[in-house]
C-alpha cells in the first residue's frame, strides 16, 4: 500500500478545511521553492527541486512572535497574558535534514528554562518527511550522522516511487490516524546520499585546539556579517526579545551581526567578523555537542547556498580538513 | 472600520512646520474659519526635518491621507529647509509609487503664517477628496487570489567581461613589489577572494559569476586594518568608490584599483517600466507577497557599499522608528528606509537583489529612484570622481508640480 500525490493533496485540503495549518514546499516564484504556509493542497510541490531554500523551523520557532501583551496605566503595569494555544500544524514534504533539527533543539529549549511556546508548538506539529533521492555538492548530512532517509524528528517518512506514489513508513504513532491505512511493510532501499566530507570528531578536536588561530582570519575574512546563514539554518535558534506596541515580542537574531554581542558600554567582545564566524562554528561543532551531546548541524547546506559570499559551514570545514 | 460608507470619516495626519503652516492653522482658528475636524496636526520644526518614515508611519497607524506642509520657497525660517525637503520628496514619491501607495492620499503644500484661509481650503479639499476615495486599506489588501500575475521581462544578458589575464598580472606585480599588502578579487565561482602572496593571484578570476561589489569591504574595520589593498574594480565598483570617497568613507590612497572591464551598459529600466504598468493596488499586493518572505537577514544591507552606518536606523530603539520585527508593516518600513537611504547614491550594481536569499526583486525599488534621479536631474550616482551629492543640495528651480 502506498499513497498517491492526489491523496496527499486531498489530505492538505481537509486539514486546511478544519482550520489547521499546513507547511510544505511551494513554488513561490519561477524556479524557486521555499517551505511556505499552503493555501490549498494544489500548491504542494514535492518534485523537481533539490530542497526548499529555507527550513521548517518556523513551525515551532516563528521569526516573530508575541509572548505577552501589557497595559501601562499610570504607574501600574497590567499583564494581559493569555493561555497560548498553538494551531495544529502539519509539515508535509520536510527533508530529513529539516526534521532532525527539531529533536536536536528540544534539550536547548528545556534546559534551564522550559520554553512552553516551543514545547506546545512541538506537540501540535506532525512532521511528514520526504526521503531524498538527489543531493548536491553542498549537502553533507552523511558527515553529521544523518542521511537521505534519516527518520529522526519525523512522524512519517515518504519514499518517492516515481509513479506519482509514495511508500509510507510510519515512525511514530502521531500520524497513525492520517497515514496508518497507507503504511507499507517494506520501503525502497535508501539512496546512498552525499559522500562523507569530514569527520565531526576531528573537527571538534581542531576547534578545541584552534580557538586563537590565524585560521579564522585566513578563511572567514570575507564574511560580510548578514544573518542569511543563521536564518535559513534548521538548527540556529538565537533570538532577541524587545517591546513593541505594548507587547513583548521575540524575533530571530544571529551571531554574525555586530550588534549581537555589543554591550551597552560600547565594548564588543567579538570585535571582528572572523571572531563571529569562529563563534558560529565553535557553537555548532564543539560547544553544543559538549553541552547537549549533539552536533548543532544537520548538513542541509542552506548556509552555503544562501551565503552572498560563498562561505557557509561546509566551506569552512573543508578548510579545516586541509589543515 | 464601519461597513456603512456614510459613516466613514477620513483620518488625515498633517505634518506641519512650526513657523509657517502651524501658524497658518493657528490663524485659521483665531479667525474662526471652520474646517473639518478630520485632521490631526503634528508640529515639527521644519519640513526639512520631516523624516520620510513618518509618511509611512502615518498610514501604518491608520491615516487615510497624509499632508506635509511648510513655508513657501524663500520663506524658510532656517533659510533652505523646505528646498531640501522638496528635493527629497521628488525622489520619495517615485518610491511610494513603485510600492503601490495611493499617491492621491499623499499631499504636499506650502502654507504661510498669513494663509489661514488657504489652510482652511486645503484641509476641506483633502477631507472631501479622501472621503470620496474611502478608507485606505494600507497593507490590508486581501491575499486571496494570490500574487498579481507579473514577472520581470527576460533579463538582459550580462555584458561580457574581459581583462582577466591583465588583472592577474597587475595583482601579482602589486604584491611582488610590495605596493599592496593584499589583493581582493574574485575566485572562479564569483566569491570574493584574497590573495596575500604573488603566487596566490593564480586563483583570482574575472568572469560573469562575480556579483559582489567589493567596495563593500572598505566599510569593515578588519579589512581597513589590512593597510594598503589592491582591489579588482569593475565599473560599478569604481562608481561606488566615487560616491564613498565624496562621502569621506574611503581613503583612496589606501586602495589600488585593478580595473577590469565590463562592456558599457546604460541603466536598464525595462523591468521597472513593465511593473509600473500594473495598477497601484496590484503593485502593493505584489510587494505584500514578496516582503512576506523577508526574514530580516539583512543580506541586502550587508552587501551594499552604501550601507556603512555603524548603527543602522533599524537598530536604533530610542525611538524605535522602524520595527525590527519581520511583520508585513515592519518589512515595508524597513525596505522603504533601506531603498530611500540609497537615493542619489545607489550605483545600481544589483548586489542587494542578488544576495537576497528570498529572491525579493529589490532592484525595482532602487530603479524607481534611479530613474527619477536620471529623468529629473540627469544624475547617475558615482559617474565621476568628486561628483556633488544629489540629496543634501537643492536648486531654486527644482520641480514642484506636485506641491499645492
Amino acid at each position: 500500500m502506498s499513497i498517491s500525490l492526489q491523496s496527499l493533496i486531498t489530505m492538505v485540503d481537509s486539514w486546511l478545511g478544519e482550520g489547521k495549518r499546513v507547511l510544505g514546499p511551494k513554488l513561490v516564484k519561477p524556479d524557486f521553492v521555499q517551505y511556505a504556509w499552503l493555501g490549498a493542497g494544489s500548491e504542494l510541490q514535492l518534485e523537481g527541486f533539490l530542497r526548499p531554500a529555507n527550513s521548517i523551523k518556523e513551525v515551532v520557532f516563528p521569526r516573530h512572535e508575541t509572548l505577552y501583551r501589557y497595559r501601562v496605566d499610570g504607574k501600574t503595569v497590567q499583564l494581559l497574558e493569555e493561555d497560548f494555544k498553538p494551531v495544529e500544524t502539519l509539515v508535509l514534504g520536510a527533508r530529513p535534514c529539516d526534521a532532525a533539527a527539531l529533536p536536536i533543539l528540544d534539550p536547548l529549549f528545556n534546559w534551564d528554562f522550559r520554553d512552553e511556546f516551543w514545547n506546545l508548538r512541538r506537540k501540535a506539529v506532525t512532521v511528514v518527511t520526504l526521503a531524498c533521492q538527489s543531493w548536491d555538492e553542498q549537502c553533507f548530512c552523511t558527515s553529521v550522522g544523518l542521511g537521505p532517509d534519516a527518520a529522526r524528528g519525523s512522524d512519517v517518512l515518504l519514499y518517492p516511487l516515481g509513479n506519482g506514489h509514495f511508500a509510507v513508513r510510519l515512525i511514530t504513532d502521531k500520524a497513525a490516524a492520517l497515514f496508518g491505512s497507507y503504511a507499507d511493510e517494506d520501503h525502497p532501499d535508501p539512496s546512498p546520499g552525499p559522500p562523507v566530507k569530514f569527520a565531526p570528531d576531528a573537527v571538534k578536536e581542531f576547534l578545541q585546539a584552534n580557538f586563537e588561530s590565524s585560521f579564522w582570519q585566513e578563511n572567514t575574512l570575507r564574511c560580510l556579517g548578514c544573518g542569511a546563514c543563521a536564518y535559513y539554518c534548521p538548527t540556529c535558534h538565537c533570538f532577541d526579545i524587545i517591546d513593541e506596541k505594548s507587547s513583548r515580542v521575540r524575533n530571530w537574531d544571529a551571531c554574525q551581526f555586530a550588534l549581537f554581542t555589543l554591550h551597552a558600554s560600547g565594548h564588543n567582545p567579538r570585535k571582528t567578523q572572523p571572531e563571529r564566524q569562529r563563534q558560529r562554528l565553535q557553537h555548532k561543532f564543539r560547544i553544543y555537542p559538549e553541552k547537549f551531546g549533539e552536533i548543532l548541524c544537520t548538513g542541509c547546506g542552506n548556509c552555503t547556498r544562501n551565503c552572498p559570499v560563498g562561505l557557509g559551514v561546509l566551506n569552512v570545514l573543508k578548510a579545516v580538513q586541509h589543515g | 472600520m464601519s461597513s456603512d460608507s456614510r459613516a466613514f470619516e477620513p483620518k488625515i495626519i498633517a505634518y506641519v512646520c512650526n513657523w509657517c503652516t502651524y501658524l497658518g492653522a493657528d490663524l485659521a482658528g483665531t479667525n474662526r474659519l471652520e474646517y473639518p475636524p478630520n485632521v490631526r496636526i503634528v508640529r515639527l520644526p521644519c519640513t526639512g526635518r520631516i523624516d520620510f518614515n513618518l509618511i509611512v508611519k502615518g498610514f501604518e497607524v491608520g491615516a487615510d491621507a497624509v499632508l506635509i506642509s511648510g513655508c513657501h520657497p524663500g520663506d524658510c525660517h532656517y533659510t533652505a529647509g523646505n528646498y531640501h525637503a522638496r528635493r527629497r520628496w521628488m525622489l520619495f514619491r517615485p518610491l511610494l509609487d513603485v510600492l503601490g501607495f495611493d499617491l492621491r492620499r499623499v499631499h504636499f503644500t506650502w502654507i504661510s503664517a498669513a494663509e489661514g484661509k488657504k489652510f482652511q481650503q486645503v484641509i476641506t479639499e483633502i477631507t472631501e477628496q479622501t472621503r470620496r476615495l474611502g478608507p485606505y486599506p494600507y497593507l490590508k489588501f486581501t491575499k486571496d487570489g494570490g500574487a498579481p500575475n507579473w514577472s520581470p521581462p527576460a533579463a538582459r544578458p550580462r555584458a561580457p567581461v574581459h581583462g582577466e589575464a591583465q588583472m592577474r598580472e597587475t595583482a601579482r606585480d602589486l604584491l611582488a613589489s610590495g605596493a599592496v599588502n593584499v589583493v581582493l578579487g574574485y575566485d572562479a565561482a564569483g566569491a570574493p577572494a584574497f590573495a596575500w602572496k604573488p603566487e596566490e593571484t593564480a586563483r583570482l578570476a574575472w568572469n560573469e559569476n562575480a556579483r559582489t561589489n567589493l567596495a563593500v569591504y572598505l566599510k569593515r574595520k578588519e579589512i581597513r586594518a589590512l593597510g594598503k589593498i589592491g582591489m579588482v574594480t569593475p565599473p560599478e565598483t569604481a562608481r561606488a568608490l566615487n560616491v564613498l570617497e565624496r562621502e569621506s568613507q574611503v581613503d583612496r590612497e589606501q586602495v589600488v584599483e585593478i580595473a577590469v572591464e565590463r562592456s558599457a551598459e546604460p541603466p536598464d529600466f525595462s523591468a521597472l517600466e513593465s511593473f509600473m504598468a500594473l495598477p497601484p493596488e496590484e503593485r502593493m499586493r505584489f510587494w505584500i507577497h514578496e516582503f512576506e518572505r523577508c526574514v530580516r537577514c539583512y543580506a541586502c544591507r550587508a552587501v551594499c557599499p552604501m550601507c556603512y552606518c555603524e548603527r543602522c536606523i533599524v537598530e536604533n530603539n530610542r525611538p524605535q522608528e522602524i520595527s525590527p520585527s519581520a511583520t508585513i508593516e515592519g518589512n515595508f518600513a524597513w525596505h522603504i528606509a533601506r531603498a530611500f537611504h540609497q537615493a542619489g547614491r545607489c550605483v545600481g550594481c544589483g548586489a542587494c537583489a542578488h544576495a537576497c536569499p528570498a529572491q525579493i526583486p529589490l532592484g525595482l525599488l532602487n530603479a524607481a529612484i534611479a530613474k527619477a534621479a536620471l529623468d529629473q536631474f540627469q544624475y547617475r550616482p558615482g559617474s565621476e570622481r568628486g561628483q556633488e551629492p544629489l540629496i543634501g543640495r537643492y536648486s531654486l528651480n527644482d520641480k514642484e508640480d506636485f506641491i499645492r
